[in-house]
């Protein structure tokens, strides 16, 4: 058992490029869910839209990605819109079916043989990093930290990324404290009450829908950026659920909730793969540490899926509110 | 050192990279003449038998176009009796490959799936040699050897399947909707365990005959529907957990379920596998359309379960008690009505009827780990747009999907990999128009 690797692969997933990712994509979900009590489902419609947002235009058409950037933003922007016409009307589990259909219809779009031109169908996108690694001021051959190797490029958006988060982190703290934040908290708990002072809600709750989908999509360019390749697989409705176990693990409409969240659950799913791998192999003739009659290395890799699940389960049952989460503050009585 | 001294070494420094300049071009341009590469296309016509068997057939007189990444035309060539074609290429970098589809033989189009474009891309994976080879496949051409309205009698039975299996399975998340208020996300992992015990009993074990082992996945169905209401639902409602709770919670217990399924069967399931019975079963011609025995059982058998499931509701008393529940819990149980019994009893029928759908679908198209992940929406979208909560509105709702889901690939048959996408459309219009579903009692939804 190389236990050096075990817990170092852990630790590295949870402040990675990749772990980035999936907070800023748990940020934008944490806007929706925690601090407006909307029920979207389908952030990671929002999340593919920021990933072929930057695949598409720099891939195919050779953009400028700043251009590209721009991109992103117009299509988040309306997409929130589109959603938020379609579903703000409509009770809670309507707008969480609605959204999560809308995120199927555009996995499935880019999924698609017939759009394989555009979008790359089941093969995906790569060749959209070029600009990123050219900026990267580390080394390509990267660094060692502990039994983790690091590459430049990665090392990169590693630094890049957390400093981009930390922005986004702090333009939403700001936000959610101000007076306007304020209002989303009451609409939340109160829709009725909130609408009887004279506030549109529909408007807070359209502009709520706008800033979660944009910071998710940028989160979705990051989760791409850091794979070098955009595929459709990568945005099913796991990867919403997933966003979903790291708020609540971290704790609802708490600014910090989604980072610590995303960092607990990238470390424990990322351990779990890493030990089980470890525990299963075959190595110079002697048999795996765990009997092959209970698991192989064959199908080990699905044990942190059911961990996943599990997780998300039983946190919702029995804590709700998230490991620093504040009881008052838990969005689950949305309806 | 004077001025001229330094003229003459700049001149003749410049003379010299000249000559080093035109030595490198000629020497790149004599590489890029032995990075020139080759293409070969290969076209055939593949067909399947009965069994599955697929037989390829070389296509001779195809035109293939290659052009360069700025759309330039490169080279073009016919295919020979091989059904092959090697085009030459200048470099080895990357070229699209464009099949001339009015070259093609009357009677056959490119197989579901395939286009007439392609790229071919030297830079990614080394072929042999500096060559490449791309294969199109072709299939027979059901627009050109069946007239349209024909095509269209055939969708029709096709959606009549589909609308079928789709009602099976979706009574019960209906039922349990409108009984306990709980979108319940696991549903779709029910239906698939009903179809995998079915087959391990059929494939594997005791290697039953498919109507003799569908009862038993069909019970374990129900079991596991009346095991996760007596174990997980309803002590949580006793906690007063809300119904957003206990949605999410049910999203994750279906993930943790669906690993568990791959887990168990060693990525057995990975694949569509297939019941003994009823796969690959010739049609039988009826005029205009095509449909083979399994399909007729399938039809005849949801008819009649959704007639005896329709008379027990409507009929008989505890039929009456559910939808009692259904309409008001609390009232109900002022009433004198076990509301727990009649949920237990909700999650048994709701979980059997989706076993049943389970086997079903994996009779007509093969079952997969995720075969229900994959249903569900489609589910979710039946009941929406049937109305939340109304069995009945249920069944309406599976035939609108079904249907719509149908008619997309014939009005549509070149977007026929979207047509999941063309029924979740249907849902997203159904509630604009028409929130509270076609059947569903009009309350405020906002």
């Amino acid at each position: 058992m190389n236990w050096a690797l075990i817990f170092s692969n852990g630790l590295y997933a949870a402040v990675s490029a990749n772990a980035v990712a999936y907070m800023l994509i748990a940020s934008g979900l944490n806007v929706h869910f925690g601090n407006t009590g909307l029920l979207n489902f389908g952030q990671a419609g929002f999340a593919a839209v920021g990933a072929y947002g930057i695949a598409i235009p720099v891939s195919q058409y050779h953009w400028n990605p700043f251009a590209a950037m721009l991109v992103i933003l117009v299509g988040a922007v309306l997409l929130a819109v589109g959603v938020g016409l379609l579903t703000l009307r409509l009770r809670s589990d309507y707008l969480a079916i609605v959204t999560i259909a809308i995120a199927e219809i555009i996995r499935i779009f880019v999924n698609g043989d017939h759009f394989k031109w555009l979008t790359g169908g089941n093969d995906g996108l790569q060749g959209f990093t070029r600009w990123m690694e050219n900026a990267s001021p580390f080394s390509t051959n990267g660094v060692k930290i502990w039994a983790q190797k690091i590459d430049g490029y990665r090392l990169w958006l590693l630094v890049s990324g957390w400093i981009l988060l930390a922005i986004i982190a702090t333009a939403l703290y700001l936000l959610i404290r101000s007076p306007w934040g304020r209002v989303l908290k009451g609409i939340r708990e109160d829709e009725d009450a909130v609408r009887s002072l004279g506030k549109n809600v529909f408007a807070f709750k359209m502009q709520s829908l706008v800033l979660g989908g944009v910071v998710g999509a940028i989160g979705g360019m990051w989760l791409v950026l850091d794979k070098q390749s955009a595929q459709p697989g990568d945005f099913a409705t796991t990867l919403t659920f997933f966003a979903y176990t790291m708020i609540i693990l971290g704790g609802v409409a708490k600014v910090k909730g989604p980072i610590i969240g995303a960092m607990m659950f990238l470390f424990l799913f990322t351990w779990v793969d890493s030990f089980l791998r470890e525990a299963t192999k075959t190595s110079a003739g002697k048999e795996p540490v765990l009997p092959k009659w209970l698991i192989t290395d064959n199908n080990y890799a699905q044990v942190k899926y059911i961990f996943a699940g599990v997780v998300l389960a039983v946190l919702v049952a029995f804590r709700p509110q998230g490991i620093f989460g504040d009881k008052k503050e838990q969005a689950f009585d949305v309806r | 050192m004077n001025r001229t001294h330094i003229r003459l070494i700049v001149r003749i420094w410049l003379g010299l990279m000249a000559i080093v300049g035109v030595a490198l071009s000629a020497s790149s341009a004599a590489n890029a003449q032995d990075t020139g590469g080759t293409i070969t296309v290969n076209v055939f016509n593949q067909t399947k038998d009965a069994k599955g068997v697929a037989t390829k057939v070389a296509v001779p007189g195809v035109t293939i176009k290659v052009s360069d990444d700025t759309g330039a035309a490169v080279t073009s060539g016919a295919t020979d009796a091989a059904g092959k074609v090697v085009l030459k290429v200048p470099t080895q970098t990357k070229f699209n490959l464009d099949l001339d589809v009015a070259t093609l033989p009357k009677g056959v189009v490119l197989a579901s799936g395939q286009t007439e474009k392609a790229v071919v891309d030297f830079t990614v994976g080394a072929g042999i040699g500096g060559n490449k080879s791309y294969n199109y496949f072709l299939g027979k051409d059901d627009r050109l050897t069946t007239g349209r309205f024909k095509l269209l009698l055939q969708t029709l039975v096709n959606g009549v399947k589909s609308s079928a299996v789709l009602a099976i399975c979706c009574i019960g998340l209906s039922l349990i909707y409108g009984t306990t208020g709980l979108s319940n996300f696991a549903h779709g992992e029910i239906v698939t365990l009903g179809a995998i015990v079915t087959w391990l009993l059929n494939q594997e074990g005791p290697k039953l005959h498919l109507l003799l082992a569908a009862p038993f996945g069909i019970v374990a169905s129900a079991l596991a529907g009346m095991g996760l209401e007596r174990g997980v639902w309803r002590p949580l409602r006793k906690r007063g957990i809300s119904l957003t709770s206990m949605m999410i919670m049910s999203i994750g217990i279906a993930i943790a379920v669906r690993y568990v399924y791959v887990f168990m069967s060693n990525s057995k399931f990975n694949r569509a596998v297939y019941y003994r019975q009823y796969h690959a079963q010739p049609e039988w011609s009826i005029g205009p359309i095509g449909i083979n025995e399994r399909d007729v059982i399938v039809i005849v058998m949801s008819v009649a379960v959704i007639l005896a499931v329709s008379y027990f509701l409507l009929r008989t008393r505890q039929g009456k008690a559910i939808r009692a529940v259904s309409d008001n819990p609390d009232l109900a149980s002022a009433t004198g009505i076990n509301t727990n019994k009649i949920i237990l009893m909700v999650w048994a029928l709701g979980g059997g009827l989706a076993g049943l759908g389970g086997v079903m679908f994996g009779a007509a198209h093969g079952l997969q780990w995720d075969t229900g992940f994959n249903l569900l929406l489609l589910l979710f979208a039946a009941i929406t747009v049937g109305g939340l909560g109304n069995p009945f509105g249920a069944l309406v709702g599976a035939v609108i999907v079904g249907m719509a889901t149908e008619l997309w690939t014939w009005v549509f048959p070149s977007f026929l990999e979207y047509k999941n996408a063309a029924a979740l459309g249907a849902l997203i219009i159904t509630l604009i128009i028409r929130p509270q579903g076609i059947l569903g009692r009009k309350e405020r939804l906002g």
